[in-house]
């Protein structure tokens, strides 16, 4: 026979009862509805947050982009893109200065940065030691410099010394400001190259600078483009760079070694203005740089997209 | 490196062990024994080149600077960055006021942004489904390239008159908050200077932001699930946390681009030059200064606005290392499969705040 303790005394018996085991799970089945009532009222009330600051947060943008778009139509004309500025109270004119001007500065910087990035991403590449560590922190610290400073920088190294305000010395601010964006968007597109692809082409006995050329740059192409686009797209949009080394002009010329018009700067100088044929015109200007850069961006990530297909 | 490969087989792999540091990747020691000597050299001709250039940029930058403001602070000394007295007039040159003021602008910009960037990347990641939420943040990341002038140009022509007739007045009616908000119904001032700087960091904090969550592995996610989270448990315990290295950088990198943002600012601030006594007071970052002040400036007043450049200079260094730092302890563990990657640019790094 079994001893005294297996035997249920009258607590135990009564917590094992029908009634008893019945009431436990009334109990626990009434407390789980409650928690999870109250944590699906918790998470409903937060996502309801999260979409009121969604919606707070779209607002400003889309009107920004919206307004933007219906001021900026208004003031494009034929005339808009072929004539120069006039001066104020004279209804017409255009920013044609202004559109070639942005175009040879961020294309002459373009022009410098590019390959020079590639150069330093491609010392950067293969390397993993404390030299490149150190470039990969100065580039990410650089490309948060404020770009006032980087102008800043161009007028003291470039204008003051030739006493000449110039759109050289803009393309030279806007190539600093480039140079550390392209060097780690470089980089970063480079490594999507896989190892083995490296390995086998220098079986084969290839040159280093074969390879760099023909399997790293060919494959990470399209990474390398949208980078680049990205950070030239940029560039485009900046004005402080600009603002004591180009200058700004209401001539037109092709001379980089003149102070040059730039979208960005026409922007600031006609938007500041009380009269409001000039502030059209800063609006209109406004919407053809928007929509530059935008077809810069969206260009880019069709690259990077075209990338992420082929690389499956 | 030249020297290396002049010398002979042995010799050239053991100095190429020694020379990483660290340990030098396999390909790199690879490339270099492949090298055939004449075109070896004009490739490590153009990296080193190009390495030398870029170090050469970076060292000028800092040194022109300091160099040109040097005269202003031998001119001021401390009070440079002390004094908040900025009066051409009389030579003194005190950065306080524009310190002051640069560091509420950034701070109410981060305050009105981070609730609203964060819970937007949760919207937009988590909560949406990914047909809504896919296009919406492109849109965004997008948006994210919209120039600086052009936000500031909407924040001059169409924000100021909001603020002036709606907003100001509404604000000095709040009971408690209302001694923020006295004086000015001017429209321009240091609020505006803030929302504006907001709105200019949203996109890149909600693109990075949302970076960070979707970077969550979906093993994290599914043990918050399976322990029988709501989906905003599984936010809240596993994403979030897991992704706080990435927010943490995420604001410190909007910080510093609020921190140096100029052209925006000098529009929507007004450009007053004392303390600011409330929240409508016209003020004077250190970015609007330099706008402002640049064209007329001579001398040592030149010198002095050069100046507040290399204090602009030293505070988003500062800032951006710090950002640099939390992104590099995510590296710690979980990503040791790819030792010294660094962080990836997405094009939110890319494009203007």
């Amino acid at each position: 026979m079994t001893t005294g303790t297996d035997v249920p005394t009258r607590d135990t018996a009564d917590l094992l009862s029908p009634e008893a085991v019945a009431r436990r799970r009334r109990i626990v089945r009434r407390a789980s509805r409650s928690t999870l009532r109250r944590r699906r009222a918790v998470g409903n009330a937060t996502r309801v947050i999260c979409y009121v600051a969604l919606v707070i947060a779209l607002v400003p943008l889309v009107a920004l982009v919206w307004y933007t778009i219906k001021r900026g139509v208004q003031g494009l004309s034929e005339a808009f893109f072929t004539q120069l500025p006039v001066p104020q109270g004279v209804p017409g004119g255009g920013v044609k200065e202004a559109i070639i001007g942005t175009l040879i500065i961020v294309g002459l910087a373009a022009v410098v940065a590019i390959p020079l990035g590639l150069a330093v991403s491609l010392f950067l590449i293969d390397r993993r030691g404390k030299l490149a560590a150190s470039i990969r922190f100065v580039a990410d610290v650089m490309s948060g410099v404020p770009s006032i400073a980087i102008g800043i920088f161009a007028y003291a190294l470039i204008v003051v010394p030739s006493q000449h305000y110039s759109g050289i010395s803009g393309s030279f601010a806007l190539a600093v400001l480039m140079l550390p964006i392209i060097v780690r968007a470089d980089e970063v597109a480079m490594r999507t190259v896989p190892e083995d692809l490296w390995d086998a082409a220098l079986a084969l006995g290839a040159r280093p600078s074969r390879v760099a050329r023909s399997v790293v740059v060919r494959n990470a192409l399209p990474g390398l483009v949208t980078g680049n686009l990205l950070a030239v797209a940029r560039a485009a949009g900046e004005t402080a760079p600009l603002l004591f080394t180009a200058l700004g002009s209401v001539l037109f010329t092709t001379n980089p070694f003149q102070p040059m018009d730039a979208m960005p700067l026409r922007i600031k100088l006609d938007g500041t203005q009380a009269d409001p044929h000039l502030q059209t015109v800063a609006w209109a200007t406004a919407l053809v740089l928007l929509a530059s850069i935008l077809v810069l961006s969206i260009v880019a990530r069709a690259f990077a997209s075209y990338a992420t297909r082929h690389a499956r | 490196m030249t020297a290396d490969r002049r010398g002979g087989a042995p010799e050239r792999s053991e100095e190429d062990a020694a020379p990483g540091a660290g340990s030098p990747g396999h390909v790199g020691r690879l490339i270099r024994l492949g090298g055939r000597r004449s075109h070896g050299r004009i490739y490590a001709t153009i990296r080193w080149g190009g390495v030398l250039v870029f170090a050469a940029i970076v060292v000028a930058l800092v040194v022109s600077l300091v160099w040109q403001a040097a005269p202003a602070f031998r001119h001021s000394g401390l009070s440079f960055i002390f004094s908040g007295t900025w009066n051409p007039d009389t030579d003194q040159f005190g950065a306080g006021v524009f310190i002051v003021d640069t560091l509420i602008t950034t701070g109410v910009g981060l305050l009105l942004a981070i609730p609203v960037g964060i819970a937007t990347a949760a919207a937009l990641s988590e909560f949406l489904p990914r047909r809504i939420g896919g296009p919406l943040s492109t849109c965004i990341d997008l948006i994210a390239a919209v120039p600086s002038i052009i936000v500031g140009l909407w924040g001059l022509l169409v924000l100021i008159p909001i603020f002036q007739r709606d907003v100001e007045p509404f604000l000095q009616k709040i009971p408690l908050l209302k001694h923020l908000f006295g004086g000015g119904d001017l429209g321009s001032g240091i609020l505006l200077a803030s929302v504006v700087l907001a709105i200019m960091m949203l996109p890149t904090m909600v693109a990075l932001t949302r970076t960070a969550l979707q970077g969550v592995s979906v093993a994290d996610r599914e043990a918050a699930l399976a322990l029988g989270g709501t989906r905003w448990q599984v936010v809240r315990r596993a994403v979030i946390p897991g992704a706080r290295p990435g927010i943490e950088a995420a604001i410190t990198l909007s910080m510093g681009r609020a921190l140096g943002e100029a052209i925006a600012v000098s529009l929507v601030i007004g450009g007053g030059v004392t303390f600011p006594h409330s929240l409508l007071a016209n003020g004077t970052t250190l970015g609007s200064a330099i706008v402002s002040f640049f064209d007329e400036a001579t001398g040592v007043q030149r010198s002095a606005v050069i100046g507040l450049a290399v204090v602009l200079l030293v505070f988003t260094t500062v800032t951006n290392i710090g950002g640099q730092l939390l992104v590099r302890r995510r590296g710690g563990s979980r990503r040791q499969a790819l030792p010294d990657q660094g962080v990836a640019l997405t094009d939110a790094e890319v494009v203007p705040a």
